[in-house]
């Protein structure tokens, strides 16, 4: 009894959370004085612009899903299942990128390729310009968000492939080298891992509005944040943001879908653990300098750059006197966020992985959903909700942010305490039970402490893709509560490029220093459980 | 007396039309060492799954102690209330609590005082010979250790009826014989219900007072070793 209240709670909350705002903006983007009205949509079909905004969307976000994945699903195997070198240190580097708001990597490429940037001096001015004239625009935004979310194909192919029972590719051994049995067995044994990192990719790129913002390649997402901030046309806002939630539920409806058959529930064979890497022979050097060049343009070069960039004690002192506060605000929400986060997602996951109410499904939908949807429509979404005279104690407070996070990333903590919980024999809370603890005191006593090591990773992503989100704050953020990211967004406007790379350095380093803390003190702890 | 009754329990899984047990009707005596045996997948451990109340019978009722606990698709008291003891074939020790942690757990969860804790402990601790072991995490204690730490836990409870879901099947032959003794010895003891799920004949006919045969879900033999 306990648990069904305390879970159909949780739902009740993250329809209020999530899918009420989106719900909300959607009604209101069809009335006009009260009265059922298309007029908002008309205005935005009938206008060729608006499709030919689509169609850069959809050329751009398809181009970052085809490189991404061809390039990380390789990068994942060598990292997950051969003897590469040094395979830690590469992956850590890879993921960075997809730690910051991807608009940084865009500044980075800019103080580099930009007509003023640093290779100007250096190389001719008919080469600084088409180059510049080849960032400002899709190659630019491909760029950028090709090294943004190579990690999503790279990570997702190392996890599944741990979920790979090595007995069956020892069986494939038996007759065939390892290339067949990549290619005829752990590849297709994959697949639905390959296919969610595709759909991923593409809906991330799809919503990104930071990037072709700055580069000046004008998306849907682009539109949508324009009407609303620019020229403050709300219907024409929700409007452009209701294809987008369209689009999103469409691919995801087709991706549950041809998934549903095949299963996409990981579970981690420990076993996998054990099994015997590819040795890569003589390739293992040639395969080391590849990823080192990768790694290196893709990530150290652009981190080479700001750091060159805001080189100086007087970048830094300028930046936190300009954006001290903001630095402070974004650490604090951020961890605000990951906290209710991590628990959020830890019931919801419980509720998910036991099967706790019968529409668990429908919850896990629309938590992805959510995650799925562009930041922009969420915020237009909470706008629409929540701006009211009654609710100003949430509208006009920090609290408006920490909502738009749960909104949008309940999914990452969810899915993976779903995942760790999925690790947990269920005899042991039914052992608990039997023993006469509440529902209450089982998960406090006996789940909680069991999946300690999931609640670590959900406050680590939490805590990350809060501190990172532009969509969403930009939109939402109270007078005086803007976070770092939002007010290196504004001051990108006029700021010198000293100040802005200094601020970008600032914020990597609030992203991957208290992270990179955290996994060390949750690490060793984890270990040393058995279960 | 009888302890625990099921009349005409159906039970079947979404992923298998095949019902897991069918139209089953089981009286088990007050003080009785029942044993359920029968093959993988003939129901077994579903009778044992149904009497704790982690799952709902589709048709037909469950009582315990004469009190009415399921019946027809519904859960009537949790499995917190029932009064129960489990053996699981896992064993489920917490891997994060102490021997004593583990052993404490439900007496905490039923709000029993901290001197009467203590005495219950020591004395659970001595009857299954794992006297100086509180302090130790399960991973720390031999496979025979676990088994009477999962033992020690279920019986601290005083419960009306002990459920033993294939508890010796991971063990080695030798273990296994010890510590079917020390079931007995625990049972001669402490004189509770014993309900023990297995598919193995011989540890069948050592620990049971009567042997109940299930075939394809249903009862095809029940009376003495």
């Amino acid at each position: 009894m306990q648990k069904r209240v305390f879970l159909t709670l949780i739902v009740i909350l993250l329809l209020i959370v999530g899918l009420l705002p989106v719900l909300s903006m959607v009604a209101k983007s069809l009335t006009v004085d009260g009265h059922l009205s298309f007029s908002a949509y008309e205005g935005v079909l009938a206008s060729s612009y608006q499709w030919v905004l689509m169609g850069h969307s959809m050329v751009l976000s398809s181009i970052v899903t085809v490189l991404t994945v061809a390039v990380g699903v390789p990068l994942g195997i060598l990292f997950g299942k051969t003897d590469f070198l040094l395979r830690r240190f590469f992956i850590f580097l890879f993921v960075i990128p997809l730690l910051i708001p991807p608009y940084i990597s865009a500044v980075s490429w800019f103080d580099l390729l930009g007509t003023g940037g640093l290779l100007a001096p250096i190389t001719s001015p008919r080469f600084t310009e088409t180059v510049s004239r080849l960032l400002f625009g899709l190659p630019g935004c491909v760029l950028v968000l090709f090294s943004a979310f190579l990690s999503i194909p790279m990570v997702l192919t190392m996890v599944f492939l741990k979920s790979v029972n090595p007995r069956l590719e020892e069986a494939g051994r038996l007759v065939s080298g390892w290339r067949g049995v990549l290619k005829s067995i752990t590849i297709p044994l994959i697949l639905p891992g390959i296919l969610l990192s595709a759909m991923l990719v593409f809906l991330l790129s799809f919503g990104e509005f930071g990037v072709p913002n700055f580069l000046r390649y004008d998306v849907f997402p682009v539109e949508s944040f324009t009407q609303f901030s620019a020229f403050y046309n709300f219907k024409a806002a929700t409007a452009a943001a209701v294809p987008l939630a369209v689009l999103t539920l469409a691919i995801l409806a087709v991706e549950f879908w041809f998934l549903r058959d095949r299963g996409t529930g990981l579970s981690l064979a420990h076993e996998a653990a054990k099994a015997q890497p590819v040795r890569l022979g003589r390739y293992r050097t040639l395969m080391l300098m590849w990823v080192s060049l990768l790694a290196f343009l893709l990530v150290v070069l652009p981190l080479i750059v700001l750091l060159i960039q805001s080189a100086g004690f007087e970048s830094y002192g300028e930046a936190l006197n300009r954006a001290g506060d903001s630095l402070l605000r974004s650490i604090l929400y951020a961890a605000a966020g990951a906290t209710v986060l991590t628990l959020l997602g830890f019931f919801t996951g419980y509720l998910i992985q036991t099967k706790a109410v019968c529409f668990w499904r429908s919850v896990d939908f629309m938590t992805i959903f959510l995650f799925a949807l562009p930041g922009t429509v969420i915020g237009i979404g909470l706008v629409s909700l929540w701006n009211h005279q009654w609710a100003n104690f949430i509208y006009a407070t920090p609290l408006i942010i920490i909502l738009g996070y749960l909104a949008r990333y309940t999914a990452l903590t969810s899915r993976i305490s779903a995942t760790y919980l999925a690790q947990i024999p269920s005899s042991m809370e039914e052992a608990a039970q039997i023993a006469g603890a509440s529902w209450f005191r089982r998960m406090a006593l006996i789940v909680a402490p069991l999946a300690k090591r999931s609640l670590f990773a959900s406050w680590i992503v939490g805590y990350i893709f809060s501190l990172r989100d532009t969509g969403i704050t930009m939109l939402v953020y109270p007078a005086g509560h803007d976070t770092l990211p939002v007010r290196i967004f504004t001051l990108m406007a006029n700021g010198s490029p000293g100040l802005i790379a200094a601020l970008c350095i600032l914020m990597i380093a609030v992203t991957i220093v208290p992270a990179g803390i955290l996994w060390m003190i949750s690490n060793p702890v984890s270990k040393k459980e058995a279960i | 007396m009888k302890i625990i009754e099921l009349n005409s329990v159906s039970k079947g899984y979404n992923h298998d039309s095949a019902k897991a047990l069918n139209e089953v009707s089981l009286k088990i005596n007050s003080g009785e060492r029942t044993v359920i045996l029968g093959p993988s997948g003939c129901g077994k451990t579903t009778i044992l799954r149904l009497i704790a109340g982690f799952i709902a019978p589709d048709s037909g009722s469950i009582s315990i102690g004469g009190q009415k606990v399921a019946e027809n698709g519904r859960i009537l008291v949790d499995p917190e209330h029932r009064n129960l003891g489990m053996v699981f074939q896992d064993l489920a020790l917490w891997p994060h609590l102490t021997v004593r942690g583990n052993i404490e757990f439900g007496l905490r969860a039923r709000g029993i005082r901290k001197d009467d804790r203590k005495e219950k402990l020591k004395k659970i601790l001595e009857l299954v010979g794992l006297k100086g072991f509180g302090d130790r995490k399960p991973a720390q204690l031999s496979g025979g250790q676990q088994q009477r730490v999962a033992l020690a836990r279920a019986l601290v409870l005083e419960p009306g009826v002990l459920l033993m879901d294939e508890p010796l099947s991971s063990l080695d032959f030798e273990l296994n014989v010890r510590l079917r003794k020390e079931i007995l010895r625990l049972h001669k003891e402490l004189n509770f219900t014993l309900l023990y799920v297995t598919h193995n004949r011989e540890e069948a006919n050592d620990i049971a007072t009567r042997v109940v045969v299930m075939n394809k879900g249903c009862i095809s033999n029940d009376g003495s070793p």
